[in-house]
């Protein structure tokens, strides 16, 4: 579980929090997805999530973070990196090997998993993100998608209780999105990881996060179930966060009395809220 | 992008020889050419490079490696063939400039070397895994990790960088930028200024990176918590033995 108590931080040198009195708490198994325009203070949430504020980043650090119970501003990062694992932003900033199996040993070997147990976790880890053929290929022959699973690979090999991504789908098209959504799912699912994932997606969000949450300007001005989340459509428009479509149109509905029941998030229940509402598509 | 020192997965003679086997070997080539005074044994240690290269299907890279190091060197080879004064004069030019026997001997050699000497670096990067360069010296020679790492990364970076380079020339030129130009002194004034980008944008990239390795656990890393063995075959010290050959005929001729 990991709660967010009036968390603030604002980097040295800026004149406004990138987050500013944050509350949040976030259960386990939860697959949050945390939406907002750029320069929301997303990526820093991440930051202070994994210990890297107030660690490496210098600025005011008010508030409290407990990351299962362990103080982030008292504990190392390596420390939280135990439960708690990050994929960030710039994909190829962040491999160390050559190899996809290196990478995947780089963590282990560190963290001392006993020499018996790394072969499991490696083929584990490969299978989980839908990788293991990939397992003796040169990183720099992968595409952004497959680079994409790597880093999560990495990730999942030491068994994080939780796994936060910054954007993993930033760079990636429609399909290669939703196959890593896809793994997110599985990796929730089957193995129980807390996922927390910045996406600008709106779509990918609805179909895969449980909750939502929405930040502006440092601030968390929306969080919930993911439908829940939506019916406030209008501010989270205003905070330059799309919604989609169908939400927009039963919106519209709704506002001509035409449409009374829950908002849809997809095509198939928009077009349920289609039949209801009498007009045949 | 696949730069021309990423690693080509393989399985053959070389990709299987011992990392530490394989820095030794490049090492022992490089200093080869620098120790011998002798045309031959260069191009000798060319071509030898040329048919490991070949036995290690990379061949086209090695040959890529070979004509982007020749333009530099035909810069180098002119600059050079006028410096030397003493011996021969062979060819008198105008403005005072002539090129003696000794010159072209010289600046051969020089640039023989040159090549001779970049080609198994190049080689060597190319058939060995990143990691297992730092993991291997310090399993087998106790480097400290950390140390071996930052060695490893620094490798790495080479072509990150050119890469980052590369981008960043071609957001200029869309911006209407003409590096193609022929005056040698407008092309460095045209680069020059963005020198300032690539370094941040690099900085960037390796903050981004020492992070990742922190966050997975970098500093706890041991001596003894590698994996991988890199044990020692026979067909390392035959590639040691032949390497030592190569170093004999360079000190005797
Ligand atoms: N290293 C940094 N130093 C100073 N300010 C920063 C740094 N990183 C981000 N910021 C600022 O913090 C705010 C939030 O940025 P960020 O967390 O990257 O937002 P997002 O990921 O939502 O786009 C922005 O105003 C940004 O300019
Ligand atoms: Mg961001």
């Amino acid at each position: 579980m990991i709660e967010l108590k009036n968390l603030g931080f604002r980097y040295s040198g800026a004149e406004r929090h990138a987050l500013d009195g944050i509350s949040l708490t976030i259960e386990d198994g939860a697959f949050l997805g945390l939406i907002g325009s750029s320069g929301a203070g997303k990526s820093t949430l991440c930051y202070a999530l994994s210990g890297i504020v107030p660690h490496h980043y210098r600025g005011d650090f008010y508030g409290e973070l407990l990351v299962e119970g362990m103080d982030s501003a008292e504990h190392r990062p390596e420390e939280i990196a135990r439960v708690l694992g990050c994929v960030f932003q710039d994909i190829d900033g962040q491999m160390v090997a050559s190899v996809v199996e290196d990478e995947i040993l780089f963590g282990l070997e560190n963290f001392g998993v006993p020499r018996e147990e790394i072969e499991g976790r490696v083929a584990e880890a490969l299978a989980a993100a839908g990788i293991s053929e990939l397992r003796c290929r040169a990183i720099s022959d992968l595409s952004g998608g497959q680079k994409q699973k790597v880093a999560i690979a990495a990730i999942t090999a030491l068994r994080p209780k939780i796994i936060v991504l910054d954007e993993p789908t930033g760079e990636l098209d429609p399909r290669s999105s939703r196959r890593v959504f896809e793994t997110l799912k599985e990796l929730n699912e089957q193995y129980g990881v807390t996922i927390v994932v910045v996406e600008q997606k709106i779509m990918l969000l609805c179909e895969f996060a449980k909750r939502l949450a929405v930040m502006e300007e440092g601030k968390l001005i929306l969080e919930g179930e993911v439908r829940e989340v939506l019916q406030s459509a209008g501010r989270m428009e205003a905070a330059g966060v799309n919604i989609p479509r169908v939400t927009t149109l039963a919106r519209a509905l709704r506002e001509e009395g035409l449409y009374g029941g829950r908002l849809p998030l997809n095509l198939e229940e928009g077009e349920k809220m289609m039949r209801e509402v009498g007009l045949s598509c | 992008m696949k730069g021309i020192l990423d690693y080509v997965p393989g399985s053959s003679f070389l990709h299987r020889l011992n990392p530490l086997v394989k820095l030794l070997l490049a090492f022992v080539l490089c200093a080869s050419c620098f120790v011998t005074g002798n045309h031959f044994i260069v191009l000798g240690v060319i071509a030898l490079n040329l048919a490991l290269a070949f036995s290690a299907g990379i061949f086209g890279r090695a040959l890529k490696m070979l004509s982007s190091l020749l333009k530099l060197s035909a810069l180098l080879f002119l600059v050079q063939i006028f410096f030397v004064r003493e011996g021969q004069i062979l060819l008198q030019l105008p403005l005072g400039l002539y090129i003696t026997d000794l010159g072209l001997s010289f600046s051969l050699l020089f640039v023989l070397r040159l090549l001779a000497a970049a080609l198994p670096l190049g080689l060597m990067l190319s058939v060995t895994q990143t990691s297992d360069i730092p993991n291997v010296l310090v399993r087998k020679l106790g480097l400290p990790y950390q140390y071996a790492f930052v060695l490893g990364t620094a490798i790495r970076f080479i072509p990150l960088f050119a890469q980052e380079m590369a981008g960043i020339m071609e957001a200029q030129t869309a911006r209407g930028v003409e590096f193609d130009t022929k005056n040698f002194f407008k092309k460095v004034a045209l680069l020059l200024p963005l020198c300032a980008p690539l370094l941040v944008s690099s900085v960037r990239r390796i903050e981004g990176g020492a992070i990742s390795a922190e966050l997975r656990g970098f500093y706890l890393r041991g001596r003894k918590s590698g994996y991988k063995d890199y044990p020692f075959a026979l067909r390392d010290f035959g590639a040691l033995l032949g390497g030592a050959c190569v170093l004999a005929l360079a000190v005797l001729f």
